[in-house]
């Protein structure tokens, strides 16, 4: 059971900045070091690094958005992918439209907020309180749903989006995609955004305090509802950054580009904690890094790369359940 | 399915109609209802640790694999008869079920569900890695071949038997012990019940259903078993078709098996939406509306009514 | 009510007997199922969803092929129906597809079904059913009625496939490597299933000796994200690998092409057949990679890169006539999956016209097994589609082509057709 003097006290210590114990970071430092000196040993090690840290950041991202949800509504969301999937189409179509790719960009971002609120208020609100179960099998039957409109709509065939960057550079001899380094910035400024939107706004004060001492919440006066709604909201908006960013580097679109990605998001919310917010961004990043290095330099053991990851995760949830930056998470009873 | 059964008549009823259908139906949709037999043996056990246990399982579909599996490569290899690959299947998933059991104690509600969701994507991995035993991609091809009316009757008959099994193990000890487990874990250790053993049990029990269910699933593709077969899609259906169940009823069991066994082929022809996607978007659609408006599932609906009758 | 727990038992019991009885029951029929005086219904299987989805263009093609000779009076008086359904490439849903469309729609034959694992799925069914199961759209050594170990020596009389095997087409690439390149340390980046072992077995046995040539080989898994392919073709390169020889499938394809230019790295490359379609190569040009070089095989022709034979002309009035612009769009831009279902519906309406005026399924498949095609407009000029007792695939031969002119080029073939069997 966890004791807290004052609940402000208590939401300032969980807020989104990591938890975690001093093992835990120097693990992290020690996997940082471990990277550098590959990099500067071997070109090859420096671009599978890159390229791993790009697509770690869409994991993250979307893990983030699980996170955020699971935080708000303790719902596991199965439908996030989809959604960002979904999402990423809009966009497609947008541009197709004649919408330039930044300005389609960011009318995305507008209408997934309105879509994730929507879904929340719908369908979300009736089940959440009733079991991990029930809320766990509707979030599955929107993935199914999402999935047929988005076939029916555009069609299962693949399809050729606009890559916002191109080019590359050149860093110390190794050669730099402009992609994966737009990928990073654009997913790591956005996932800053919502850290700040949290930390230091009103409206973010609200949210956590919906998500975590809703009882306490209400009785201050926040509208308590309304703030999981918004917190649905903003997961949309983070998925969709993770659609749209993690769509070029697969150079294609197909309605199941994003499957894999969730696979992997939810193993970087486990890694990270599904409690902490920003263990899920360290938990992508490195997921991401850690799957291109297997690929690359163990191939023989390729179709164990799911497994694997899965294995690690298993172990991690016996040893530390609430994950390597996660509090132990407080008993509902 | 609790210690006192299902009104005899309901009983007789569904005996009834199951043996007469067959005579009735044409060969496609034999295979049909086999396939809802299939899954009731799935949602069944589902229904024992969901249930009566109160754990979550994302993870099923990794047990059918291992049970699909098992019949595939022995009765590749050595021609066993696939009755008696049924038991293998349902004592090796027994086994194996215990062995996640122990760790699943460890883990409750959405963390128990990610671990059995890493289970459910994992398994049908190992096929690929280890391709010449497993068959890879190529998938295992069973030695004997049966027709859709076996597959019918034995679909059924293990439909049966099980279902007599798991009302003879829930009605007694076993099944007040799980109860009292899922009802208050605190409550049930201080009246003396080992819970880790009845927790770990209830994994094998309804581990070793889906193996038994993953056989006859092999059988109705032909005796092919093959890792996209078993994929995540398969234990979300039997998670879905055992909240659709709702608790303890076989009329509930049934219509969980019918909703996910049938539901999906019957939607193929929905007008304006097309042949292809109209599945989803139907199957997907019916999932949240059922979870919305029944919230105990099926069996819940049922009470309910039941108490309408008596007021 | 609480029930007696014998009774309950006996009442199971006898259950279970009544089911084991009622199955033994069996259905019979007469006649030619799916043949009428009108017309003759056949059916197939397709990914139309999923992601193997890129094929769906080839029943489409198919449908289109039969709807031009319906207008032209059918076959034999008889028009050509064919119904085709979604597997999503997933043998789970094409087994229940199948037995709709054998026992409800009772269709003549499935015709032209695509997929290795869906075709296994299946084939035990159809060829106790005594139903044909042909011209299947995937080139593993299977289909050649027992050339491959799997089908363990029980063949299957009803099932054939339609394009050249896969074995045969690496050796191919093969002799050309040890032909222009003799020295080349060889790097392959192959799917990891039986479809791209085929392949490299194929590779291998046409490199005989010099297999020792091949430094890497790289296996990925169907779906791996484009980080995974990439990383192994980067693999391919740190083995010191000249030479890169694709086996994939064409997202994976496309992916390993876009990454070479990544990498600033143009070894010879060698890309198989099934994902040199030319909407792909474009599709890998726009992200980057530079194709120029790039050797692959063909055995259909080719709309963009000779747009004016007759049977190019044709082709394109066919697709005009489906009447969906972006059809027509794909067909422009050089869709070869198009020409290739076109080429298929051909030999399945040559094979049904020499079924005799009231065909059977066995007369369909004697017709099937005694090919002789020589006209087929589709396929590329001068070969032939043929069948005997010794040579089972119908369509054997191939031609070596190379692409010129970056990002808006095409493939140009040269060199001797030649045929992967000998």
């Amino acid at each position: 059971m966890e004791t807290l003097t004052s609940p402000l006290a208590g939401l300032r210590a969980r807020g989104i900045a990591l938890g975690g114990a001093i093992t835990v970071y120097l693990l992290l430092g020690g996997g940082a070091v471990f990277l550098l000196v590959g990099c500067l040993q071997s070109t090859r090690f420096a671009q599978l690094t890159v390229s791993g840290l790009a697509v770690g950041a869409a994991y993250g991202s979307l893990a983030l958005a699980l996170v955020l949800i699971y935080r708000a509504t303790h719902v596991i969301n199965f439908a996030q992918g989809e959604l960002a999937m979904a999402t990423t189409y809009i966009a497609y179509q947008l541009i197709q439209w004649g919408l330039s790719y930044w300005e389609a960009f960011a009318a995305t971002l507008a209408i997934a907020f309105v879509l994730g609120t929507a879904l929340e208020l719908v369908v979300i609100r009736p089940v959440q309180h009733r079991s991990v179960i029930a809320a766990v099998i509707v979030s599955v039957g929107l993935f199914i749903l999402i999935d047929g409109v988005v076939n029916w709509i555009w069609g299962g065939g693949i399809r050729f989006m606009q890559s916002p960057f191109s080019g590359s550079y050149d860093l110390g001899g190794v050669n730099i995609q402009h992609l994966y380094a737009g990928m990073l910035g654009v997913v790591l400024g956005c996932v800053l955004l919502v850290w700040a939107l949290f930390r230091f706004t009103k409206l973010g004060l609200g949210m956590r305090a919906a998500a975590l001492r809703p009882a306490a919440a209400a009785l201050a006066g926040v509208r308590v509802d309304w703030m999981l709604a918004l917190g649905w909201g903003l997961a949309a908006v983070l998925g969709a950054v993770a659609g749209m960013m993690y769509e070029p580097s697969q150079l294609l679109l197909t309605p199941t580009f994003m499957q894999e990605a969730l696979v992997y998001a939810f193993a970087a919310a486990v890694l990270g904690g599904l409690e902490s917010p920003g263990g899920a961004v360290v938990g992508g990043l490195a997921i991401g890094v850690f799957l291109n290095l297997l690929a690359g330099y163990l191939p023989q053991v390729v179709s164990l790369e799911v497994p694997f990851a899965f294995a690690v995760l298993l172990a991690i949830l016996l040893v530390k359940p609430s994950g390597l930056f996660g509090r132990r998470e407080v008993s509902r009873v | 399915m609790r210690g006192r059964l299902p009104a005899l008549g309901s009983i007789a009823a569904v005996a009834v109609l199951i043996a007469v259908l067959p005579f009735t139906l044409s060969s496609y949709n034999v295979s049909l209802v086999a396939q809802v037999g299939i899954f009731f043996v799935a949602v069944l056990g589902l229904n024992i640790l969901t249930g009566y246990s109160g754990q979550i399982s994302i993870g099923h579909g990794a047990f059918m694999a291992i049970g699909g599996y098992t019949s595939a490569v022995m009765s590749r290899d050595h021609h066993t008869n696939l009755i008696v690959t049924m038991l293998m299947a349902f004592a090796i998933c027994f086994v194996l079920g215990l062995l996640v059991g122990l760790p699943a104690l460890r883990l409750s509600g959405a963390y128990l569900a990610l671990a059995t969701f890493a289970l459910a994507i994992s398994v049908p991995q190992l096929p690929l890695q280890w391709s010449t035993f497993l068959g890879g991609t190529g998938g295992v091809q069973s030695h004997t071949t049966v027709s859709d009316r076996w597959i019918y009757g034995a679909a059924w008959s293990c439909s049966a038997i099980l279902f007599l099994l798991a009302w003879l193990i829930l009605r007694g000890r076993v099944g007040r012990a799980f109860r009292a487990v899922r009802d208050s874990e605190i409550a049930a250790t201080a009246s003396g019940i080992e819970l880790s053993l009845y927790k770990t049990l209830a994994f094998g029990i309804s581990a070793a259903y889906a193996g038994v269910a993953g056989v006859l699933f092999v059988m109705a593709t032909n005796g092919f078993a093959q890792p996209t077969e078993f994929g995540i899609i398969l234990s979300l259906q039997i998670l879905i078709g055992a909240a659709v169940a709702g608790l303890g009823s076989l009329w509930g069991i049934l219509a969980g098996a019918a909703f996910v066994g049938l539901l999906p082929q019957v939607s193929t022809s929905v007008p304006v939406i097309g042949s292809d996607h109209g599945r989803d978007v139907v199957f997907g659609l019916m999932v949240v509306l059922v979870m919305l408006a029944l919230p105990d599932g099926f069996a819940g609906l049922l009470a309910r009514l039941r108490a309408l009758v008596r007021a | 009510m609480a029930v007696n727990r014998k009774k309950l038992g006996a009442l199971l019991c006898a259950l279970a007997v009544g089911i084991a009885v009622a199955s033994t029951a069996a259905a019979s029929h007469s006649g030619t199922p799916g043949v009428t005086k009108k017309q003759i219904v056949i059916g197939g299987t397709f990914p139309y969803t999923g992601g193997a989805s890129l094929y769906k263009t080839i029943p489409t093609a198919e449908q289109a092929y039969f709807a031009y000779v319906n207008a032209k009076g059918g076959v034999n008086g008889r028009t050509i129906k064919d119904i085709t359904k979604d597997d999503a490439y997933n043998p789970a849903q094409t087994v229940p597809a199948v037995q709709q469309l054998v026992e409800q729609d009772h269709v003549f034959a499935i015709v032209g079904s695509l997929g290795t694992a869906p075709g296994l799925a299946t084939w035990g069914y159809l060829n106790q059913n005594k139903v044909p199961q042909v011209l299947l759209a995937t080139g593993d050594a299977y289909w050649g009625n027992c050339v491959h170990h799997a089908c363990d020596g029980s063949t299957k009389p009803w099932t054939t496939g339609w394009q050249p095997d896969y074995p045969g087409e690496a050796k191919l690439y093969a002799k050309y490597i040890l032909k222009t390149k003799p020295s080349a340390k060889i790097g392959v980046l192959y799917q990891n299933d039986a479809y791209g072992k085929n392949y490299l077995t194929g590779l291998k046995t046409g490199l005989g000796s010099n297999k020792g040539q091949i430094v890497d080989a790289e296996p990925y898994n169907f779906g791996d994200s484009a980080q995974v392919v990439g990383a192994h073709v980067g693999a391919l390169e740190a083995h010191g690998a000249d030479t890169v020889v694709i086996f994939a499938t064409p997202t994976a394809s496309i992916q390993a092409l876009a990454t070479l230019a990544i990498l600033h790295w143009s070894p010879l490359t060698i890309l198989n057949n099934v994902s040199a379609n030319r909407l792909f190569m474009l599709a890998a040009a726009q992200n980057g990679a530079s194709l120029n070089g790039v050797v692959s095989t063909t055995y259909i022709q080719s709309q963009t890169a000779t747009p004016s034979t007759k049977g190019m002309k044709l082709a394109k009035k066919i697709i005009d006539s489906v009447g969906s612009a972006s059809l027509s769009q794909d067909f422009a831009a050089g869709d070869n999956n198009l020409v290739y279902g076109l080429a298929v519906g051909y030999t399945f309406v040559d094979a049904l016209k020499h079924a005799g005026q009231n065909p059977t399924r066995a007369s369909f498949m004697k017709a099937l097994r005694n090919l002789d095609e020589t006209k087929n407009p589709f396929i590329y000029p001068g070969m032939s589609v043929q069948t005997s007792k010794k040579r089972t695939f119908p369509m054997e031969q191939l031609i070596l082509e190379k692409w010129a002119g970056g990002g808006t080029g095409d493939w140009g073939t040269f060199g001797k057709i030649a045929s992967g069997l000998k």
